[in-house]
């Protein structure tokens, strides 16, 4: 399967030129103390995630792949090894820097979608105007104009998710950090958003790490698509996706989709 | 059914218990010596608001009532908040808590007084001890109704520990804290009223008991309606509020 990334199909729009990267990870590994001892989570992970591009992990169900990103996220720390952002360390959340965004139901429900979305400049004491302009921006991207004055309880889960979105990027962040972000939708809502993601991804050239347990997610969205082992975690294969962009759902029927997703679960179930 | 009608529907079952009320003791259906009519019980009332007696004993009840419920709100608060937030305190009291929870209070009320007299202090200890537990319990659910996610999400934007308690924990408690101090009050109102009519020299709850015991029954009603009055609208002006705090609640 190999040959495919030779096979003429032109990669993503930022595959093709060597880049800086975004992010740089490098040998790390992380040992937590359970109750027989400690537990080694994480062994010897390094990878390198160009600037703009898209990287999707998957991995068997408690290899990890959460714990890395809350290390990538600077919310958590590693217990060896070094991860760079552009460059400098993150030893403490910095969200201009990067921005997260969590599985369902991380929004607060006391604050309208609007609100929601102003929280992260609030507590930067953002001035009460550039909250609100900026935060309108953002719906408007993830297309929920309207909807500001809605509380999370009175939103779609798919809506839940836009609007999550939105908080991840009001402070333009270059990268972004997503934890299962769909994992709670049905499966329609679910690939809509994908699109959609992918749609805002194009325009805002934000370089991101996607988790997932659906490969036709992954396959669908990522340049590259990393495979993790059951723990400890580690890196045991990198799949380029060299779909061309921008992606199509007619795309899931083809050969070439078809063969990336099945090496992809090969490899989960050797991992697993 | 909209909202108009049930609220007429409610309004004339009111008016049907007060007429009820008039007009069962006036005919002579029910004995007026066990029930007096209405508007003797009001007028009772009107004539007992002008005794300085009666003013007395609701000063004191009053300040029992504050009082104890300016000590167990923050103390149940404050404990509740450990046991949920530490995973020691809560491992080690939370059992402890749950059964002597069950226990009904009023059968401290004897050492209570054995420790405090028949004192002001008794009224206050005994209602703070009786409202500390409903007030801990709720606190304690508060906390818990913080999900992990919500604290997650402020880190991740760099929110520092001030504002994490300003910004998620306030807002999210909120709600369930209004409800609980709504709720912990009528605890604390019952506990004042059981220690004075069980053993006190003052206080409406003293009045009422015996009122009750030497048979003037309009005086007794008349107590009952002031106590009645007054619980409900506190309980009422907080419900206000925390409808007013809780829009976001499904």
């Amino acid at each position: 399967m190999a040959d495919l990334s030779q096979s003429g199909i032109a990669p993503g729009r930022h595959g093709a030129a060597p880049e800086k990267a975004a992010i740089e990870v490098a040998n790390l590994s992380h040992v937590y103390a359970g109750a027989q001892g400690e537990v080694p989570a994480l062994e010897d992970i390094s990878m390198s995630v160009g600037a703009g591009h898209f990287v999707v992990i998957v991995g068997p169900s408690g290899c990890g792949k959460t714990s890395l990103l809350m290390m990538l996220a600077g919310l958590r720390a590693q217990s060896a090894g070094t991860i760079l952002c552009h460059g400098s360390p993150i030893p403490n959340p910095d969200p201009r820097r990067v921005g997260v965004i969590f599985q369902e139901a991380s929004l607060y429900p006391w604050l309208t979608a609007l609100d929601n979305i102003e929280f992260p400049l609030s507590l930067r004491g953002a001035p009460r105007a550039e909250r609100r302009q900026r935060a309108e921006a953002m719906l408007r991207l993830v297309g929920l104009e309207g909807f500001g004055g809605r509380y999370p309880h009175e939103l779609s889960g798919g809506m839940k998710q836009r609007v999550s979105i939105a908080r991840g990027l009001v402070q333009d962040p270059p990268v972004l950090l997503m934890d299962e972000p769909f994992a709670a939708l049905d499966e329609q809502t679910r690939m809509t958003m994908g699109h959609e993601l992918l749609r805002i991804w194009s325009v805002t050239a934000k370089t991101v790490v996607f988790i997932t347990h659906s490969l036709t997610e992954a396959v669908y969205l990522a340049d590259e698509v990393l495979v993790m082992s059951a723990r400890p975690g580690r890196i045991i294969d990198r799949i380029a996706v060299p779909l061309p962009r921008p992606r199509t759902y007619e795309m899931m029927a083809t050969d070439a989709f078809g063969q990336l997703r099945e090496r992809i679960w090969h490899q989960i179930r050797k991992a697993d | 059914m909209s909202r108009a009608q049930i609220i007429t529907i409610r309004l004339a079952l009111l008016a049907l218990a007060l007429a009820a009320w008039q007009l069962l003791p006036r005919q002579g259906i029910v004995n007026p010596l066990l029930l007096p009519p209405l508007s003797d019980v009001l007028s009772m009332l009107g004539t007992l608001l002008k005794r300085s007696q009666v003013h007395e004993a609701i000063g004191v009840t009053a300040a029992e009532v504050v009082v104890a419920f300016v000590i167990a709100v923050p103390l149940g608060t404050l404990m509740g908040v450990l046991i949920a937030e530490s995973e020691y305190l809560g491992e080690v009291f939370k059992p402890v808590l749950f059964y002597v929870f069950s226990i009904p209070k009023s059968i401290f009320l004897p050492m209570f007084i054995l420790a405090f007299g028949i004192t002001f202090a008794q009224k206050v200890a005994y209602a703070a001890f009786t409202t500390t537990f409903v007030v801990l319990m709720s606190a304690a659910t508060a906390v818990e109704s913080v999900k992990q996610e919500y604290l997650l999400v402020a880190r991740s934007y760099g929110a520092t520990r001030a504002q994490i308690l300003r910004r998620v924990y306030v807002p999210c408690m909120l709600p369930l804290l209004l409800e609980a101090l709504r709720i912990s009050m009528i605890f604390n109102f019952t506990g004042v009223m059981i220690a004075e009519m069980y053993a006190s020299r003052t206080g409406i709850g003293h009045m009422i008991s015996g009122w009750g015991e030497n048979f003037q029954m309009p005086e007794l009603f008349a107590g009952v309606v002031l106590l009645a009055a007054v619980a409900v609208l506190f309980n009422e002006a907080v419900r206000f509020f925390e409808a007013r705090c809780s829009t976001w609640r499904t």
